[in-house]
Parts: C-alpha cells; sequence; structure tokens
C-alpha cells in the first residue's frame, strides 16, 4: 500500500511544481507581468509586453520541457538496453555526435535548415553504433562502455570545436548548439522539438514492456521468446531520436538522462510503464527549472541551463558511482 | 525430444560437444551427470536453443528447434536457468506472469488463460501467499521457486533446469527436487535437468544420461547407469553402491 501512495504522491507532487514552475517562468525575467496581465494578454493581444513573453519565453519554456522530458527518458531507454544506471546520452556521445552533425548541417548546408533533426539523428546513432560495438564483449561491462563512451563523445566534441575555430562565420552557429543557452529560439524550433519529441515520448511508452523485459538475462529473455536483438535495436533508435532531436534544437544537456532516471527508480520503481512517463515529467520540470534559475538569479546576464546542470549533475554521478554496485539490486 | 549428431565449440578450435546422439523420453524425468567441463551444462544450453550447435540438430515433436518461431519454442519448451536475475522491486506474480509472454504480443492485454496460468504456477511453487511479495525479500529457496513459477506459466511440456539446487541449502535442495518430481508426476512434465549430486539423481530421475569430455557414457534407468564401474570411469571416484530396502539405491564415495 506504502509503494502505491509513494508513487501517487511523486507523480502528483512532480506535476504540482511542474505547472508553478511553468507559471513562474512565464511570468518572471527581464519584463515582469502578473498572471492577470499574462492570460488577459494573450487572450486579447492587446499587451506588448505579452507579445514579447508570447514570442521569446513561451517557445523557451515548451522547449525547456521538451528537451527535459526526451533526454530523460533517452537516458531511461538507453540504461534499459545497456543494462546499465550509468548510461546518458549526454556522456556517451549520443548527444555530442547529434551535435556535431547538427553544426554541420547548420555551417555548411543551410539550406537544409528543416531537416536539422534528421541529420542529428545519424550522428547521435553513429556515437550510440561506436560505444555500443566497441564496449561489446560478450556482454556490456559496465566501465568499459563508459569510458568508450567518454572517448566518444570527447571526439565528437573535438570535432564541432574544431569546426568552430575553422571560420568566424560557423562560430555563431556553433555556439548555439555547443553551449546551449536556451535564448532566441523561435516557435518554429517548438514546432521541430513538439512534433519529433512527441512521437519519440509515445513510441517510447509503447516499447516500455520490451524495456521491462531486457532487465531479464538474455538467456532467460530469449527463452520466453523476446526477440532481445530486435528489442534492443528498436529502443535504441528511440532513445537516439529523443536524445538527437532534444540537442538538435535546444543543445546539449548532460546529466538530466542519468538524475532523472534514477530518482524516478527509487521514487516509482522500475517498472517501465511507470518510469518513463514519470522521467518525462520530471526531466521537464529539472530543466524547465535550471534555465529559469539560469536566467533569473544574475538577471540581466545568465547562465546557460545547461551549466546549472552540468553543476548539479557532476556531483550525482560520483554519487552514483559510489553507489552504483546497489542499483538494480544485483 | 531427438538430439542427432550435436556438435559444439565455444571457440570455434576445441570441441565442447562431439557428435552427441541421444533421445529424451516424453513423460519422464532424465538427468544429466558428469564432472565438471563435461559438457552437461552445454548439451542443455543447446537443448534450450540458447547455444547453436556448429552441426547437428535437436528435434522437438520432429522439427528442428532453429525452426521454430522464438514465441512457438517457448510454449513448448520453458528453461530455468542456473543464475537469473531481475529487478529487484519486482512482486512474485509479476515476474510469474513473464511466462506468458509467448502467449502475448506488445499490444494484447491479460487473458483469462494468462490468469489461470498465473494461479496455477503460484498454487505449485507454493507461493500463492507471496503473490504481492517483492522478489528482493525473498530467501534463496524461494527465489529459485519463483523462476520454476515463471517457466511453468509458460504451460510448456518440456521443462530444462540447469543445476536448480545450486546455491541452496540441503532442505531447499529436497524441496525443489520434491516439486520438479511432482510436476512430472501430477502434470506429466517431461523434465531435463543438470544436477552434481549422484544420489540426487539416482533417487530424483527416471533416466540418467552420464557424460565425459563432450560425449554421453551411459544412458538408461538410474540403477543400470550408476555402477561402480561407471562412476570410476566418469569421475575417478571409487564408490559403494548400496541398495536399500527402505531407502532405495545410494552410492558412497570411498576414495580416488
Amino acid at each position: 500500500m506504502f509503494r502505491k501512495n509513494k508513487k501517487a504522491l511523486s507523480f502528483i507532487s512532480v506535476i504540482i511544481l511542474l505547472i508553478l514552475v511553468s507559471i513562474q517562468s512565464a511570468l518572471t525575467g527581464s519584463i515582469k507581468v502578473t498572471p492577470f496581465e499574462l492570460i488577459h494578454g494573450l487572450v486579447t493581444g492587446t499587451n506588448d509586453q505579452v507579445a514579447i513573453i508570447k514570442d521569446l519565453r513561451l517557445p523557451r519554456i515548451l522547449i525547456a520541457l521538451f528537451a527535459g522530458a526526451a533526454l530523460s527518458v533517452a537516458g531511461v531507454l538507453l540504461q534499459a538496453v545497456m543494462r546499465n544506471p550509468l548510461a546518458d546520452p549526454g556522456i556517451i556521445g549520443v548527444s555530442a555526435g547529434a551535435g556535431f552533425m547538427s553544426i554541420v548541417v547548420v555551417a555548411f548546408f543551410p539550406t537544409l535548415y528543416f531537416f536539422v533533426p534528421l541529420f542529428a539523428f545519424l550522428g547521435g546513432a553513429l556515437a550510440f553504433f561506436l560505444v555500443y560495438s566497441l564496449s561489446w564483449r560478450s556482454g556490456l561491462d559496465p566501465l568499459r562502455m563508459i569510458l568508450i563512451g567518454i572517448a566518444v563523445n570527447a571526439l565528437f566534441t573535438g570535432l564541432s570545436q574544431g569546426l568552430g575555430f575553422s571560420g568566424s562565420a560557423l562560430t555563431q552557429s556553433m555556439s548555439q548548439v555547443m553551449t546551449s543557452t536556451l535564448t532566441m529560439k523561435k516557435w518554429s524550433d517548438v514546432d521541430v522539438l513538439l512534433l519529433y519529441g512527441t512521437i519519440g515520448l509515445v513510441l517510447a511508452f509503447v516499447v516500455y514492456s520490451w524495456c521491462n523485459y531486457l532487465a531479464l538475462d538474455d538467456k532467460t529473455a530469449k527463452n520466453l521468446g523476446i526477440n532481445v536483438n530486435l528489442a534492443r535495436l528498436v529502443i535504441s533508435l528511440v532513445a537516439v531520436l529523443l536524445a538527437s532531436v532534444a540537442t538538435a534544437v535546444a543543445g546539449l544537456f548532460a546529466f538530466v538522462g542519468l538524475l532523472i532516471p534514477h530518482i524516478g527508480r527509487s521514487l516509482v520503481g522500475t517498472d517501465h510503464k511507470v518510469l518513463i512517463p514519470f522521467s518525462a515529467l520530471a526531466g521537464a520540470l529539472l530543466i524547465l527549472t535550471a534555465d529559469t534559475l539560469g536566467r533569473t538569479i544574475i538577471a540581466p546576464n545568465e547562465i546557460p541551463a545547461s551549466i546549472i546542470m552540468a553543476v548539479i549533475g557532476g556531483p550525482f554521478l560520483i554519487f552514483l558511482l559510489r553507489k552504483s554496485d546497489r542499483i538494480y539490486g544485483h | 525430444m531427438d538430439i542427432k549428431a550435436i556438435t559444439f565449440s565455444y571457440d570455434k578450435k576445441v570441441n565442447t560437444l562431439h557428435g552427441v546422439n541421444s533421445t529424451i523420453d516424453s513423460g519422464k524425468v532424465t538427468t544429466i551427470i558428469g564432472p565438471n567441463g563435461c559438457g552437461k551444462s552445454t548439451l542443455l544450453s543447446v537443448m534450450a536453443n540458447n547455444n547453436h550447435p556448429q552441426s547437428g540438430q535437436v528435434l522437438l515433436e520432429g522439427k528442428a528447434l532453429a525452426d521454430f518461431k522464438p514465441k512457438e519454442l517457448a510454449k513448448k519448451l520453458a528453461v530455468v536457468h542456473q543464475q537469473n536475475n531481475a529487478p529487484s522491486d519486482m512482486t512474485v506474480e509479476k515476474l510469474t506472469g513473464y511466462g506468458r509472454i509467448p502467449y502475448k504480443s506488445l499490444f494484447t492485454s491479460a487473458t483469462d488463460d494468462d490468469e489461470q496460468a498465473i494461479e496455477w504456477a503460484l498454487a505449485c511453487t507454493n507461493l500463492t501467499d507471496k503473490r504481492t511479495v517483492p522478489i528482493d525479500e525473498l530467501s534463496g529457496g524461494q527465489m529459485q521457486r519463483v523462476w520454476i513459477a515463471m517457466a511453468l506459466a509458460q504451460k510448456t511440456p518440456f521443462l530444462l533446469l540447469d543445476e536448480p539446487t545450486t546455491y541452496l541449502d540441503i532442505y531447499y535442495q529436497y524441496e525443489l527436487l520434491e516439486l520438479i518430481k511432482g510436476l512430472n508426476r501430477a502434470h506429466g512434465m517431461s523434465i531435463v535437468m543438470v544436477l552434481h549430486d549422484i544420489n540426487q539423481a539416482i533417487r530424483y530421475s527416471d533416466i540418467i544420461i552420464a557424460m565425459k569430455d563432450g560425449e554421453i557414457v551411459a544412458k538408461g534407468t538410474p540403477s543400470e547407469v550408476i555402477t561402480v564401474q561407471t562412476v570410476k570411469e566418469i569421475y575417478g571416484v571409487d564408490v559403494v553402491v548400496k541398495n536399500d530396502e527402505e531407502t532405495g539405491m545410494y552410492i558412497i564415495p570411498i576414495g580416488i
């Protein structure tokens, strides 16, 4: 009974916080309005300040929410596939691969701008394939996977930064992807993230039972008639889609996909039917909170949300590594 | 089940199994015994379709294992492995319910058949009152029974078990063997298992297959297979074979 209550309580808390932070985020910043002004302005369209909020702040909020949801669900899926609680799209290079391809497209083929998420997906998939195939030695050794992931991450981050030095025209487009401030986001960015992000999140939920089955040993799963390789492939592709589109639109965020699923498991358990929706909500909350803090604590200057995430996430990774042998209850 | 000329190698250099031939009779308890490294667990994993032989094939109801769709095979043949992992917060009922996976697709929900099979599996393994307990609160013996319950929920005619008594103390070992024998006697399940303890093999098997160096050395009823000569040949251990009216047949090792 307590377990049930804990789950329900966790969901309700996260949803309430999500609503509160969203409202607070819409109201504060360099332009401040009251809730009444905001709603009145959005409905009538007569308030200039609200018009600015609608054009600049609302897209930013939506992107923060969707990027957070996409990245933490991508983390949940990668952890299920690799059976490793340390798999995070930001740490093992999937986001870096996606970011690199985004930069290449933006820099060299600007006319293909609309297809950036597609190329980001290819970049993310390439990075994931490298990590997966290079760390496979009749099983995935967690430590080996993290080390190879760091190497792949370094490679793509280096390639991206190298591109940044090759011409001043590239620098701006690059820094937008690499540092992931959520400033200057437009409704067209929201459309892209909303479309691919929703597809990814729905697919993630569709495959939740496969994620559960992969927690069994491969041979046990096979003897139950599960096509383990197919399940791994499909879940990986969904994870890469989510991580890549979030990176292409919102930039690089490390640690969300690590932190949120871990907290999720301790609050709502390991069943992916519950863990996936919870992680989506909690991830959205985390990134929006980080972004809102980043643009309000030292206003009018801004700290990028990714930097706030890195400051929170780094110590948390150490904490996880210290107790990682207890995760999954082995 | 027919085992035809199975040759298997893990590294494609040294053969673990050399052209093994045998037949597993339906409705019997068959136990494979032999020293460490003789290939008994490998043979079981080939029979479970977890390892694919370099040559030869295993036929189930006249059809090669490799030709079955994964879910079709999972309705014929269930396997309990020596070591298993599952998330620690899973309940007994939920894990047992995984045995119904072969009967489901990604989009179907549980049917009456599923529920009946789960009830039956829990009852057989004496876990009905533990159904809502998370598995990390179970003892080793109870945990092993959950894995058997999962296999039973598959409702298969064949059940394969790889050293099911390992890691259990003597009480739970016998509890488990009684359970397995009961499944055979009451429900006619064909059982194939690997055991280390020869006396347990004698007591709980209809047929014993004795292996050494990747080959089958002897096959038959316990009294046919377990003799002073075969035990010496297979294990290199001198034994006395006793036949007691009350306890039945047993062996005592006396030296090497």
